[in-house]
């Protein structure tokens, strides 16, 4: 029989029996959908995150903490291969206030080698590098941080009175002039019992980029390494008051693993974002497959449909079945014909669900922030770039291969039995 | 062209542990040659049908030999026995046996289907058979739409599109009246002489078995040539 022909015969099947083929078609669509549109939510929620972590520069970076690397440890990484430098970060930790005139803010402060610095920084948002122990670096929100006493009752004035679903808007407040050229005076004070400080003035030269996110808000002091002498010569130095970590920068994303793998293997206690990017994708693999699995339970609930289709066409053409062996046809060719009508109701539903996933797939994606900032009263679903669902083209595979696999099982056995018709029983049945 | 020897059947009826045997055919032998009509008569469960059907393979018998057109199908899969049907036999049942939801046209052209005949050749084949056998009129007629006559002229007409050289007929004429039944008897005569097809008839009428050049009989499983 001609494959031409044998398609011909499954469709006038399927025509003489059109509601119910209909109906079982659904039931494999919204079974297949289910599958599909529950995993794309694990898809969607591990892009959200990936993004999140993507967008971050610290991509790039390696962390390296050994308060006692030798400059041979720092030159021996230097030479690695896709290590653009060796930043060394060094923090004090104490209370750090800045203040200008009547306004002060409370910061954090950072100490770096400044060509080191500028090499992995780039250009600054405004101004340029410290090129002395009294110059310093600010962050992109200082000059907004720097209130005084009437602009913080202002605010809190402000917060306590504005109204639901509106925001205070904080850049009217603060350092409103050029904030680069200005002397500011810095006060490190040790939260100990002994209670020292060290006020000291320092020029602000320059002003970093604005951080990756929205709602971060940099108010950091970054000084020259220079500088350190100043702070040591007051605080006696110990770990716990001033530390430093040193940051590998790499060159690109791809090579951040294999450099890390390499350090570790030296004995270097090293750690990367990356490697959390690994664990959450170890996670939602697990994930994924777990979701898909309780997607794969409704397809197979749509396989009972498809199960009782096939077997009642079986017992519905019994006769038929009959009289077609009689002439000739062989019980392959039986079985081939009720596989292709099983087959047909698996792609035919796989086709639909998938055209049907990417129409909720999009909807979810348009509606569900907009539902869940009227529903929290928070924005960050609509500014940020939350995805909800995606449908990458593997999971379309996947679920294509479990549909129409479970459709062809479930159709198996009526065709089977299809084919273990007895002639003689089935030409003495009644029209 | 068909040889049958010493084959046997015996049905087993009821429980395992209470197994009855019944036989059906006792060292059966039969000898048709090429161009003959052959009829077999015999009472209701005399076992004609069941020897038809262990010709046509329907059926495994026992024990004994059947070699049609040389070939030995007794120990044939039923895969075999599929292709050796299209290409030798035509059926005709008593019933009929049409597809109810095809038209006459397309009941006749099913088994060149099968055969994976191109559609073009196809058609050019069952338009010329129905001409022949006079059903041009009704080639868009579904089975329910004809009438008993007409309904066994399309199952003959699909036991003939392929070329057969054999056709088996179990009860050709079981269902049709008698002005219809010789219509039927006088088209298998003509067909006979025009085309040299063999045929075996089952049937319980003498009538019916007064178109055949040889007669056999069959009793409780035995048959027997009759003068």
């Amino acid at each position: 029989m001609l494959f031409k022909d044998q398609i011909a015969f499954v469709r006038q099947h399927i025509r003489k029996n059109k509601m119910r083929v209909f109906m079982t078609v659904l039931a494999a669509t919204i079974g297949c959908a289910f599958l599909i549109v529950l995993a794309s939510v694990g898809f969607g929620i591990q892009q959200t995150m990936n993004n999140e972590i993507l967008q971050d520069e610290q991509v790039t970076r390696i962390q390296f903490y050994d308060q006692n690397a030798t400059t041979e440890d720092l030159d021996k990484i230097k030479q690695q291969d896709h290590v653009k430098a060796v930043l060394k970060h060094t923090t004090v930790h104490y209370d750090v206030t800045a203040s200008l005139k009547d306004r002060d803010v409370y910061t954090t402060n950072s100490f770096y080698d400044m060509k080191d610095y500028q090499a992995v920084k780039g250009k600054l948002f405004a101004g340029t590098y410290p090129k002395n122990d009294k110059e310093v670096i600010v962050g992109y929100h200082f000059a907004q941080g720097l209130l005084n006493e009437k602009e913080r009752n202002a605010i809190s004035d402000a917060e306590l009175n504005v109204k639901e679903g509106e925001q205070v808007d904080y850049s009217k407040y603060g350092y409103q002039g050029d904030i680069i050229g200005q002397t500011i005076s810095v006060a490190f004070k040790d939260q100990g019992e002994e209670g020292q400080t060290l006020t000291e003035t320092f020029k602000v030269v320059g002003v970093t980029d604005k951080p990756s996110y929205d709602w971060q808000r940099d108010t950091s002091l970054i000084f020259s390494d220079q500088a350190l002498p100043m702070i040591e010569k007051t605080f006696t130095k110990t770990e716990d008051n001033i530390s430093a970590e040193y940051v590998i920068h790499v060159d690109h994303m791809e090579n951040v693993m294999p450099l890390l793998k390499k350090l570790k293997d030296d004995g270097y206690h090293v750690y990367s974002v990356l490697e959390q990017m690994d664990q959450i994708n170890m996670f939602f693999f697990v994930f994924k497959a777990g979701l898909i699995f309780v997607g794969t339970i409704a397809v197979l609930i749509s396989s009972i449909g498809i199960f009782n289709t096939m077997t009642m066409a079986v017992t519905e053409r019994t006769r038929e079945i009959g009289v077609l062996k009689a002439i000739g046809a062989s019980p392959k060719l039986i079985q081939r014909l009720f596989l292709m009508e099983s087959a047909f109701i698996g792609i035919l539903g796989t086709v639909l669900a998938v055209i049907l996933s990417y129409i909720i797939s999009i909807i979810v994606n348009i509606t569900m922030p907009l539902i869940l900032q009227a529903a929290t009263n928070e924005d960050t679903f609509t500014k940020q770039a939350f995805v909800f669902s995606v449908i990458p083209w593997q999971l379309v595979v996947i679920a294509a291969t479990i549909s129409i696999g479970v459709a062809m099982i479930s159709g198996w056995r009526p065709a089977r039995k299809a084919t273990k018709i007895d002639v003689i029983q089935a030409l003495r049945q009644e029209l | 062209m068909i040889e049958i020897k010493h084959v046997s059947h015996t049905f087993k009826i009821g429980k395992k542990d209470n197994e009855q045997e019944i036989p059906v055919l006792t060292d059966v032998a039969l000898h048709v040659h090429k161009g003959e009509v052959v009829a077999i008569v015999g009472k209701s469960g005399s076992g004609k049908s069941t020897l038809l059907q262990t010709i046509a393979g329907f059926l495994h018998a026992d024990v004994g030999s059947i070699q049609i057109n040389g070939q030995e199908t007794m120990h044939f899969t039923e895969e075999q026995h599929a292709a050796f049907r299209l290409d030798n036999f035509g059926f005709v049942f008593q019933n009929f046996q049409l597809m109810p939801g095809l038209t006459a046209f397309e009941n006749i052209e099913l088994p060149l289907i099968l055969q994976g005949v191109p559609s073009n050749e196809r058609k050019q084949r069952v338009q010329k058979l129905m001409e022949q056998i006079g059903l041009t009129e009704v080639a868009k007629h579904y089975p329910n739409e004809l009438s008993g006559g007409q309904q066994q002229r399309v199952s003959i007409g699909r036991s003939l599109i392929t070329n057969p050289p054999i056709i088996l007929a179990d009860e050709p004429t079981g269902s049709l009246d008698s002005e219809t039944e010789q219509e039927i008897l006088a088209l298998i005569k003509d067909l006979n002489e025009a085309l040299g097809i063999t045929f075996i008839i089952i049937t319980h009428d003498d009538e019916v078995a007064n178109v055949a050049h040889r007669r056999f009989r069959m009793h409780d499983g035995i048959l027997k040539e009759e003068a």
